[in-house]
This record gives structure tokens, C-alpha cells and sequence, in this order.
């Protein structure tokens, strides 16, 4: 990507001082959202978010595995991030991967929790169907069809959407097996259990420019940027993670600040997308 | 796109369209044809409106009954919006409405892919860019439309890079600092040369440049400044030349950067605009870089006399602001809040795929202001319909004036 000249940073540095941004936003206020659900026939629920020029991708795929002998109570959920080339050439070849990668942890930090699964945005305890033996493998993939900028945030988006529009199949375990074999399975083609998302977080990313911070910067704007936290919020207003980007060091009184206009911010956010997200599913009912 | 193409290209082979089948096509209406004369450039837009190449296959396919019904939704889905059923029904019907304003006449001059192209062969043809043979007939392969230049039928296809031509004004942004030369990207085929030797020096004085002046090239233009030049000429190997003789070309300083799709601006005889009720100067490049800044003033004298005056407390300013960021809010709020109208008037028309002209910008401009809509909700859903339709009653008013 070609750089910005001085007099578009300075105009870019100056309006977010002034409360107004370039494309008249104020400080706090998001691009228009537009969610799209059941964009994947092949996976058991996918959803596609769009923020102004960012358009994301969200499959989620469900496989019956073997829960790990440390959890043998939980189920397992992996994420992955894709950045395609065809959002900018920037991510031909192996372009992408850095960002990728980056964009995987941070999702992992603030939707799962910490290694032993405690405190994970996403139960899983539902998704064990016999301790120890059998449950859920949910492999959650992101995609970013065209970047500019908040990718955190629309991803964050995308999977909510994605796992409320997932549909995972009812599991009959024929009975009597003995302790060490692997007992039956019949997975049902026709009921389906909906996944709880209520407490799934969404992720608020405040990038700081000059002194003030921002939701939702576009690619310029985080061109300038001199930290990025991004706050993941459940609805209840709990933190459930927590992740910082960025070269600039901050006061810890500056964090505690941003975290508490992030918990504020998540509110309207969180209404916001679950309203869209109930109106991409009445669409898609249609 | 290889196959996807020759299986379009197929289609005539095994129902070849006879002349009766594709007469009742362009009395549908289903095809806005375009009109020849000066209106032309005003109406190139409407096929375009919604309908690039993914919208114009559909027309292609309207043999199939269902077809057509998808090419509908397919349009809606080009203009990027999160609209409700009334809102959808009144884009519809504006659109409609803007559709059927577009002359009848020289209705073969667009062309979607497979489509005749109608030529006498009596005079002979040569087949250009974007056409093919098939059974003996000259058939598009590309969605745009037809050009004539004696012999040679060529395509000109709608959504493209931008191609230069003399004299037109570009905006763009340097590259790379060459030897004698920058190197411009302006969203044509390759990036364009800027000669030091074609520019104005900044004393102003005719001279010849020395090597003093090339080592001093940075002062001018650095690595990603936004300037504006005119075309001087284009060469044999596709290389462009730009010159900035003019006082009024040169850096851009102060404001933003748009990129809107380069068939939307039309080479007209203004393109810059020093809106100074508003504080604001717009350049629309030809090449659909346009430019939302803040207005200086342009009187060299003033501000060069200016320049020294200030020049020992600005230093001291610049040391004490280090930290201070406060040459950083030089724009006024007044003058952004402008600026940014005026941008995402831009946007919105680009949304909507209508040609950027300042008329159409400052009644934009206008109409948020009137309504006293926040400057973000501009983007929203309800105001691109509003200009739609706003749009359709301006030009079904001028052509009544006409008829």
C-alpha cells in the first residue's frame, strides 16, 4: 500500500482531535454494519459481516472428536484466519501470514480464554457429549474478503454471527459400551441443537492517534496509530480478554480508561449486531 | 473467466439470435441504449449504474425467463447498502425512472458480452480490442461500448483503469523519486513520468535545470505526496508524461484523498474548484482521484511575503507544539466539517454510480444541509435513495426543458 503525504496525515491526526473524522464519524461512532448469515452451504453455519469497506468471512465446521485428556469435559475450538490476496496485494504469497497469524492469537485470546478453557467466551462443556470419549471439534475459520482496517473487530463480528447461525447436529450414543471402547454414534441429519451466543463477547478495538482513541479506524487512521487495545466485552460488561498492538508503550490509567469506554462502547455494539444479526436470519428464513 | 466467456461465446451456436429475436430485446427496455450526441457522456452512466459486468451478463441471458429477475437483484447488490423494502422499492423505481430517460437512439452502440456488433463488411473490418469472430459475425467480448475509427470496431469497456489522454487533469501520488523524474500513480496501466525539466521551478525562474536542482528534488515533490498535473503526452510504448507548467498544479496539502471509479468524471473544462463560500478546493482528476482540501490561498506573493513574516515564530511554535500537536488542528471545524460533506457526497454518488460533476455536488451538498443530516448518516441507506430520486426528478426536469 502506498503511504499517506504529510498534509493527509496531519488532516487525519487534526479531525480525530477535532471529533470529526474523515468520513465525518465522531470518535466513538462505527461505520454502517451489514451482516449476511448462511454464506457457506457446506459448513454448519457461516456468516459474512461487512464495516464500511472491511468484508469478513466466518465458517464454522463441527466434526465429532476426542476431547483432550487434560479437558476431557470440554470440547476443543480452533480458530484460523485467512487474509486472501485479493484484499490487497500485500497478502500475495506469503504476505498475508504474519497478519494472519496475529489476527488467529488475538481472536483466540479474547474468544477462548485461557489454555485450560476457563473463562472461554464460547461453553465449551456443551460441546463434550461423553466425558472423555466423544465430543464437538469446532473449527472456526475467518476470512478477510477486503480489508480496510478494524479487521479485530469485524472478525470478532463474523464469528458471533457465524455461531448463532450454527446448527449442530443432535448425537444419538447407542448405549452399553464398555468402559475402554469407543462407544456408537448416530448423528442425527435432522435435529439440529442452536448454539447459545448470548455470552459470546464481541471485540471493541480502540487505536489511539495522537491523544485521543478511536472505534472502528479505517486503514489510514491506523496508519497513524501509536497503540491499538482491543477489549473483548460479553453482555453481561465483563471482560473476557484482552489484547495490545502496537510500539507505543501506555499509562496503565490510560488502559483502565479505554477499558472502560470499550465496556461502553460494546454496549450499543452488542445491540447493534444482535439486531442484525436477527434481521440477516429473518432474511435468510425468507 | 476463460470458460465462462466461451461458454456465452457458445450460446449463438446453438440458438443463434435472429434479428426478429433481438429487436423486441431493446423494446423491452431491459437495455438502456445510449444516445450519440452531447448528451451521450451525461447517459454512458446509466448502463453503467449498477449494471457493470456482472449486471450486463445478465441482460445477455434474457431468453431465460428467470434470468431477468436475477439481473434486478443482481443491480441492487451492486449498490453496497443495507436498504428495507421501501427503501429497495423506491431505489427501484428511481433507477427505472433514470433508465427510461436515456435516449433510444444508438441503441447498438453498447454491448454486452456476446452480442452482434452490426458492421458492413462490404468496406472491410478490423476486428480491435474487446471483439471476436464467430460464424462470420463480429461479436463483443466485453461489456462497453462500441467505438468506430474507419475500418477498426473496438470496444471500450466501462470498468477499467483509467486511460490517459492529452490535456487531461490527473491527480496523483508520487511513487518513486527518479532520476530527473517522479514517478506517479494515477490507476492507469503503469505509473506515469513527471519530468523535472516539465515543471515549474518553484523560484519561478525559465532556467535550465542543474544538478543542484535534482539533488533538491525531495523539496518539491516527496515519496507519497498527492499532486496534480495534466497529461502532456502519451508515447508509443505506453509510457505517460505529465507536466505541471501551471501555478495551479502541485502539491496537495491539507484535506483527503478519494478514489472513485474513473468513468465516473468526465473531462470537462473545470476541474478544479475553489469552493470559498465553503473554504474548500476540489479537484476532480480525470483519472478518479479526487481531492477534498482545505482552500489556501493561491496569491504567490501574499504568501511568500506571508512566509517571511513568519517564519521566526513558526520555528518557535514548531519547537514548543513537539509535543503540543497543535499544528496539527490548523483546519478549522467549520471548514472540515465541509470538507468531509463534501467527500461523502462523493461517496455517495460513487455508490450510485452517477457522474461526479460539481453541480451535482453542491446540491448534494445542499440538500444534507437543508435536511440537517449528520454529516456520517450521508453515507446511510435513506439519503442514497433521497439522491437517487433527487437525481431522476433533475434529469426527467431537463429533458422536458429540452423537449
Amino acid at each position: 500500500m502506498v503511504g499517506l503525504s504529510i498534509g493527509e496525515k496531519h488532516f487525519i491526526k487534526g479531525g480525530i482531535a477535532q471529533d470529526l473524522r474523515c468520513d465525518g464519524r465522531k470518535r466513538l461512532s462505527y461505520r454502517p454494519l451489514y451482516v449476511e448469515t448462511g454464506v457457506i452451504p457446506q459448513a454448519n453455519g457461516s456468516a459474512r459481516v461487512r464495516m464500511g469497506g472491511t468484508d469478513v468471512i466466518a465458517s464454522v465446521k463441527a466434526e465429532l472428536g476426542k476431547p483432550s485428556r487434560l479437558q476431557p469435559d470440554k470440547g476443543k475450538v480452533s480458530i484460523y484466519v485467512d487474509c486472501s490476496p485479493l484484499s490487497t496485494p500485500l497478502f500475495q504469497g506469503r504476505g498475508g501470514e504474519e497478519l494472519s497469524a496475529e489476527l488467529s492469537v488475538a481472536l483466540q485470546l479474547c474468544l477462548l480464554g485461557g489454555k485450560s478453557g476457563a473463562g472461554a467466551g464460547i461453553d465449551l462443556s456443551s460441546l463434550c457429549i461423553i466425558d472423555g470419549k466423544i465430543c464437538w471439534d469446532l473449527y472456526i475459520d475467518g476470512l478477510v474478503v477486503s480489508s480496510n482496517g478494524n479487521l479485530l473487530d469485524a472478525l470478532g463480528a463474523a464469528i458471533k454471527a457465524a455461531l448463532s447461525n450454527t446448527g449442530i447436529p443432535k448425537v444419538h450414543v447407542a448405549a452399553a459400551a464398555s468402559n475402554d471402547e469407543q462407544p456408537e454414534v448416530d448423528i442425527s441429519d435432522e435435529e439440529f441443537s442452536q448454539f447459545d451466543i448470548s455470552l459470546v463477547p464481541v471485540i471493541v478495538t480502540l487505536t489511539k492517534v495522537g491523544r485521543h482513541y478511536i472505534v472502528d479506524a479505517t486503514t489510514e487512521e491506523e496508519s497513524q496509530m501509536s497503540s491499538a487495545v482491543s477489549v473483548s466485552v460479553n453482555r453481561k460488561g465483563h471482560i473476557c480478554g484482552l489484547s495490545k498492538r502496537g510500539g507505543a508503550g501506555l499509562d496503565p490509567s490510560i488502559i483502565l480508561d479505554m477499558i472502560s469506554v470499550a465496556k461502553h462502547v460494546s454496549e450499543q455494539f452488542t445491540n447493534q449486531l444482535d439486531s442484525e444479526i436477527a434481521a440477516a436470519e429473518a432474511r435468510e428464513d425468507e | 473467466m476463460g470458460e465462462l466467456m466461451a461458454s456465452y461465446l457458445s450460446e449463438p451456436i446453438e440458438a443463434p439470435i435472429t434479428a426478429e429475436e433481438q429487436k423486441p430485446r431493446t423494446s423491452q427496455g431491459e437495455k438502456p441504449p445510449l444516445p450519440p450526441s452531447s448528451e451521450e457522456k451525461q447517459e454512458i452512466e446509466l448502463r453503467g449504474l449498477g449494471s457493470d459486468g456482472r449486471a450486463w451478463l445478465g441482460c445477455s441471458f434474457e431468453k431465460f425467463g428467470e434470468r431477468c429477475e436475477y439481473e434486478g437483484k443482481e443491480r441492487m447488490r451492486r449498490v453496497e447498502l443495507s436498504l428495507n423494502q421501501t427503501q429497495k422499492l423506491r431505489l427501484q423505481r428511481a433507477l427505472q425512472k433514470l433508465e427510461s430517460l436515456s435516449s433510444k437512439a444508438n441503441s447498438d452502440a453498447s454491448v454486452t458480452v456476446a452480442d452482434n456488433i452490426p458492421v458492413n463488411y462490404d468496406d472491410g473490418v478490423l476486428k480491435g480490442h474487446g471483439t471476436s469472430e464467430l460464424d462470420g459475425q463480429v461479436v463483443a467480448t466485453l461489456c462497453g461500448v462500441v467505438e468506430r475509427v474507419n475500418k477498426l470496431v473496438y470496444v471500450r469497456s466501462l470498468r477499467s483503469r483509467y486511460k490517459p489522454d492529452t490535456g487531461d487533469i490527473i491527480v496523483g501520488r508520487v511513487v518513486e523519486v527518479a532520476q530527473k523524474r517522479w514517478k506517479i500513480d494515477i490507476n492507469a496501466n503503469q505509473d506515469a513520468v513527471l519530468m523535472l525539466s516539465s515543471m515549474n521551478m518553484p523560484d519561478k525562474i525559465q532556467r535550465r535545470r542543474t544538478a543542484v536542482d535534482e539533488l533538491n528534488m525531495r523539496n518539491i515533490f516527496e515519496e507519497c505526496d498527492v499532486i496534480c498535473a495534466e497529461v502532456r503526452n502519451l508515447q508509443h510504448d505506453g509510457t505517460i508524461q505529465l507536466q505541471a507548467r501551471s501555478e495551479k498544479y502541485g502539491k496537495l496539502d491539507r484535506g483527503q484523498l478519494l478514489t472513485v471509479p474513473c468513468y465516473l468524471v468526465k473531462r470537462r473544462k473545470q476541474h478544479f474548484h475553489q469552493l470559498e463560500q465553503y473554504g474548500v478546493t476540489l479537484v476532480l482528476g480525470c483519472n478518479g482521484f479526487i481531492w477534498v482540501g482545505e482552500h489556501i490561498n493561491v496569491n504567490a506573493e501574499d504568501s511568500m511575503l506571508e512566509d517571511q513574516l513568519n517564519k521566526p515564530p513558526e520555528n518557535i511554535d514548531a519547537k514548543t507544539n513537539i509535543f503540543d500537536e497543535g499544528d496539527q488542528t490548523h483546519t478549522e471545524l467549520e471548514t472540515r466539517q465541509n470538507i468531509c460533506r463534501i467527500a461523502n457526497a462523493v461517496r455517495v454518488l460513487s455508490t450510485l454510480g452517477f457522474t461526479i460533476t460539481i453541480e451535482v455536488i453542491v446540491e448534494i451538498l445542499d440538500l444534507s444541509k437543508s435536511l440537517n443530516l449528520n454529516i456520517h448518516d450521508m453515507l446511510g441507506a435513506e439519503f442514497c435513495v433521497l439522491v437517487a430520486e433527487r437525481e431522476a426528478g433533475r434529469r426527467s426536469l431537463s429533458t422536458k426543458r429540452k423537449g
